[in-house]
């Protein structure tokens, strides 16, 4: 376990702890990150972050560790100390480094195929110029994998991944002021003709969406591992401060409307711990798109029922700094961060068939 | 001429598309967006166990039922020479 004496305030102080201890990797299958995530350590490394940590230093290290470092460990292209990518994931994965993940440009997040960011590769070097924004961990990081498109158009094969290290020329990076998330390190960076050698592509030219398509789905479940975590621990929180609040069976916990209304948001978050069940494999084994939307849309909804209904019971205790109000603002995270709550519905229709074919 | 367990798959991604599916089955049409033709790639390459290379990254590959399955049989028989070779080699 981790040491918690001192609170960490930075994702990256938080990911160089984790990283000395074993939650790390047994998370890793064979301790590998480009051989996929173990649910078990999965679920309860985001249950313990829940626990002990902010929503900003959480969210840092999920993005770090279900997609940037998998992504970056999948594209090494041996493990020799010749190939920068591997020598980069092996500094990440001692806790040394950080990578930020950089898909989203000034373009709508929710398309990345509008994304303007490119990349012009010859027989020596690729050049990257263009603008990314929201990027986790943007300022503690040594390098970012910038998704740039080595194409016109919208066609998923035109893009590809970029490292980057932040202090290359042509590389500015500033930090965002969003004291909702602090400690995520959330900044925007800017390429201006960076040049760097072949070795930086991130993979096969023309995959960037596809890799990208692939991992998003665990940064998607594990934001809905942790998602239910949340509510768990705040309907917990909750019913602790009902049963308080009166004396014996004149509590609040003892009416049966408000007993009603946990019960609704003990049943939402109850099916989202059995979806998670359902689909975690598929996600991590085969990357399912389907799955990963579904559990994250779940989640999204299930979050907002229970800190919507939580806050309002804990009336004014709710408002306190750090209470209930502030995390409901910081919750609004499960519906933009890691494909809009609108993506999600619209990946989860496009499988209409297959869901009520399923179904029947 | 698209091999069964091909055409069965893609029909999955394409459930409307007219049956059997042939090889003039042109994908776009057929309702295969984007995002379903990343999952239809992904559902690939872990049918076959096989990585599309970037020169089959086009939209060219992606244009029909045939043009996909041609690149599928061409990354399959690339595969199997390797592995002759290496058997060769170690034999």
């Amino acid at each position: 376990m981790v040491d918690t004496s001192t609170e960490p305030k930075q994702a990256n102080e938080l990911w160089r702890r984790l990283t000395a201890t074993s939650w790390i990797r047994e998370l890793y299958r064979d301790g590998n990150p480009a051989h996929g995530l173990n649910a078990t350590v999965l679920r309860a490394l985001f249950t313990y972050l829940d626990d002990n940590e902010s929503v900003g230093t959480t969210l840092g290290i999920c993005v770090q560790s279900t997609t940037a470092l998998p992504l970056l460990a999948a594209a090494r292209r041996d493990e020799s100390a010749l190939d920068p990518l591997s020598v980069i994931a092996d500094a990440v994965l001692a806790g040394k480094q950080m990578v930020g993940l950089a898909a989203t440009d000034d373009t709508p997040g929710s398309n990345l195929t509008t994304l303007a960011t490119t990349v012009t590769i010859d027989d020596e070097r690729v050049i990257l110029s263009g603008r990314k924004k929201w990027i986790a961990n943007a300022v503690f990081a040594s390098h970012l994998l910038v998704l740039a498109r080595q194409r016109a158009g919208s066609a998923f094969t035109n893009f590809t991944w970029v490292v980057v290290p932040t202090d290359a020329p042509g590389v500015t990076v500033e930090a965002v002021p969003a004291p909702l998330f602090a400690g995520s390190g959330t900044g925007h960076a800017t390429f201006r003709d960076v040049t760097l050698p072949l070795a930086y592509l991130g993979g096969p030219v023309g995959r960037g969406l596809i890799d990208f398509a692939s991992h998003i789905c665990v940064e998607r479940l594990a934001s809905a591992m942790w998602g239910h975590a949340m509510c768990a621990r705040v309907l917990r929180e909750t019913v602790d401060y009902l049963r308080q609040r009166g004396q014996g069976p004149a509590n609040l916990w003892g009416k049966e409307e408000i007993r009603r209304r946990i019960a609704k948001c003990l049943i939402s978050t109850t099916l989202l711990d059995i979806l998670l069940d359902r689909c975690q494999h598929d996600i991590l084994d085969r990357h399912d798109s389907l799955s990963a939307s579904l559990v994250k849309a779940t989640a999204a909804d299930t979050v907002e029922e229970v800190l919507s209904v939580t806050s309002h019971l804990q009336g004014a205790r709710a408002f306190i700094d750090g209470g209930l109000q502030t995390l409901r603002a910081q919750a609004g995270l499960w519906s933009i961060g890691g494909g809009t709550y609108e993506v999600m519905l619209s990946t989860i229709a496009a499988h209409a068939d297959h869901l009520l074919g399923e179904a029947s | 001429m698209l091999d069964q367990g091909f055409a069965e798959l893609l029909s999955t991604f394409v459930p409307r598309a007219r049956q059997p599916i042939t090889d003039d089955l042109r994908l776009r049409d057929a309702g295969l967006d984007s995002l379903h033709s990343i999952d239809l790639l992904l559902a690939i390459e872990e049918k076959y166990d096989i990585e599309f290379p970037a020169h089959l990254l086009t939209d060219a590959t992606f244009e029909t039922a045939g043009s996909l399955w041609s690149s599928v049989a061409k990354i399959l028989a690339s595969a199997a020479a390797g592995t002759r070779a290496v058997d060769r080699h170690h034999g």
